[in-house]
């Protein structure tokens, strides 16, 4: 699981382009939106494509559960974690 | 067909959709809820508004549907509108709200406010009239470096949302509401709740984040249709995941023009070409377009009830009249067109200094304004960087305070305090990304700042 928190870190950080942001200042249970790393509605959207294809997952939920999956990099290691061993 | 005929003919359509209390206003994830309850809920607010002395209410809500229910509450007791930019205290104070109706009273602590959420029902629904000579004020970037009081009233509101139904209704059906794209802005606010609540057709309230949402809602509540922007479809990598074409009954975008490569990707992967509307907030709707198999992208064809002209010589600024421009007369817009036969017409670009990142209108000037407001900030550059996303880019010259923050606290201090401050007037979406601390502005030697040496400044990661 920290290998899988360590690995959506740097993913984040490359995939969305963040100046000034290093893998040890991403708190795995901060929220990613509003308050927490600032993230906005297109880097939400960048991530989901981009996890889709980096874990070759299928994401699949209701709003209200793709906002709990994408709340912080702990709960999107869980929500990974769950879809690749079922 | 004229004004008047239209908003009577709705009018009726309306008081009978009225009398259905079981009709379904909103379906979500826990659960649906009908007309009955809803009018209770507006009616409960409607009552509690007309005890307030207030007359001048911003409406503040994340909740759609708690959104969708002020707007009416509002309405049922004859306030003033207010929707400013953004859900912070500092736009509703701007917009020189006398009182706030949200369901976030906690943001606004100095100001009146009525909690939604916390108004008891009305025991029975009151009469849903409405005065079409109500004002709705809506807050946008304006050229000047000032925000833009955009004036309509409620009747303009409602003969927009008549036109929509008549060009697209009888396709729709009963199809679920979904949407991305926010209830405030006038694209939101007429797609997403207004059209959907007076022609009777249920909306979904969750704003969708991401596509696979739109999926998981029509496999579990049956057609739907789609309201976007080009933000959010030029994101979206997969839209055959929206098979098959009788599962959505449509999907809108609008905001800025949809990239020829994303209009021909929806209809080859979804089996339905987006149709794509063109409006501002001061205007409302103006034409739309869509995409065909052996032609691409169409030219943009007026709604039947509206009027076009050009000021000036090919390509000229675009003049239009409908029955939602104010006073249902003549109006510029801020772009350029040219002409073609049937009424249709080419978009030439904007004829003034705002501009468009990721759809969202905003004006550097006022932007830069803002900055230099702030205590760290002294003099402050903002432009537009382009690449896979578009965003904002600040280069900064720090006041007496700002370099003293920057060297007790660190350079991303410094920047989250200001990206934290522009949060409370705009979209996330438009707050610098990226920023450059200078000693000072990199100038010529004529003492003129280049735009290319500010670009230049972005190029090469520090």
């Amino acid at each position: 699981m920290n290998t899988l928190i360590d690995e959506l870190k740097q993913l984040i950080i490359n995939v969305l382009d963040l100046e000034d942001v290093t893998p040890a200042d991403i708190d795995p249970h901060a929220p990613l939106f509003g308050d927490g790393l600032g993230l906005d509605s297109i880097d939400a959207l960048e991530l989901g494509v981009a996890i889709q294809k980096r874990y070759h997952i299928t994401l699949d939920s209701t709003s209200a559960e793709t906002r709990r999956h994408f709340y912080s990099v702990a709960n999107l290691a869980k929500f990974i974690s769950a879809q690749q061993a079922s | 067909m004229n004004a008047p005929d239209q908003v009577n003919s709705f009018a009726d359509q309306r008081h009978r959709i009225s009398d259905i209390q079981q009709r379904v206003i909103a379906r979500g994830d826990s659960g649906d809820l009908l007309a009955g309850e809803f009018q209770r809920r507006v009616a409960g607010i409607a009552g509690c508004l007309l005890q307030r002395p207030e007359q001048r209410w911003a409406l503040v809500c994340d909740d759609t549907l708690w959104f969708a229910a002020g707007f009416l509450a509002l309405a049922q007791a004859r306030k003033t509108l207010i929707l400013p930019q953004t859900g912070g205290p500092e736009s509703a104070a701007e917009a020189q709200a006398a009182a706030v109706l949200t369901d976030q009273p906690a943001r606004f602590p100095s100001f009146a406010s009525v909690d939604v959420t916390a108004v008891p029902e009305a025991g029975a629904p009151v009469s849903t009239d409405l005065d079409d000579a109500l004002p709705v004020e809506f807050y946008t970037s304006g050229s000047t470096g000032r925000p833009k009081r955009v004036d309509k009233l409620l009747g303009q509101l409602r003969a927009e949302v008549t036109a929509l139904e008549a060009r697209w209704g009888p396709a729709l059906g009963d199809a679920l509401v979904l949407g991305s794209v926010p209830h405030h802005h006038l694209y939101g606010l007429l797609f997403r709740v207004l059209w959907p609540l007076w022609a009777g057709r249920p909306l979904y309230a969750p704003a969708c984040a991401q596509a696979h949402e739109f999926k998981a809602a029509a496999r579990r509540f049956g057609r739907c249709l789609i309201v976007s922007s080009p933000a959010f479809l030029t994101r979206v990598a997969d839209f055959a995941m929206l098979q098959p074409p009788d599962a959505f009954a449509a999907l809108f975008s609008s905001g800025a023009p949809l990239p020829a490569a994303t209009a021909a990707k929806i209809a080859g992967e979804m089996g339905r070409a987006a149709i794509e509307v063109y409006g501002s907030t001061e205007t409302g709707g103006i034409a739309w377009r869509t995409w065909e198999p052996e032609r691409g992208q169409t030219a943009w064809q007026p709604f039947a009830q509206l009027e076009t002209a050009l000021l000036g010589a090919t390509p000229g600024l675009l003049r239009v009249r409908s029955p939602w421009t104010w006073k249902a007369d003549w109006m510029d817009t801020d772009d350029l067109a040219q002409m073609l036969p049937q009424r249709r017409f080419l978009l030439c670009g904007r004829a003034d200094s705002v501009l468009k990142v990721e759809d969202k209108r905003v004006s550097l000037a006022e932007m830069e304004r803002r900055l230099v407001a702030h205590g760290f900030v002294s003099e402050a550059r903002l432009l537009v960087l382009k690449g896979k996303r578009n965003s904002v880019g600040a280069v900064v010259v720090l006041s007496t305070a700002g370099r003293r923050q920057l060297e007790q606290a660190g350079t991303r201090s410094v920047r989250k305090a200001l990206m934290d401050w522009l949060r409370a007037w705009y979209d996330p979406v438009l707050v610098p990304r990226k920023w450059r601390f200078r000693e000072a502005m990199p100038d010529n030697a004529m003492g003129k700042i280049e735009q290319a040496e500010l670009q230049a400044l972005f190029t090469e990661r520090r």
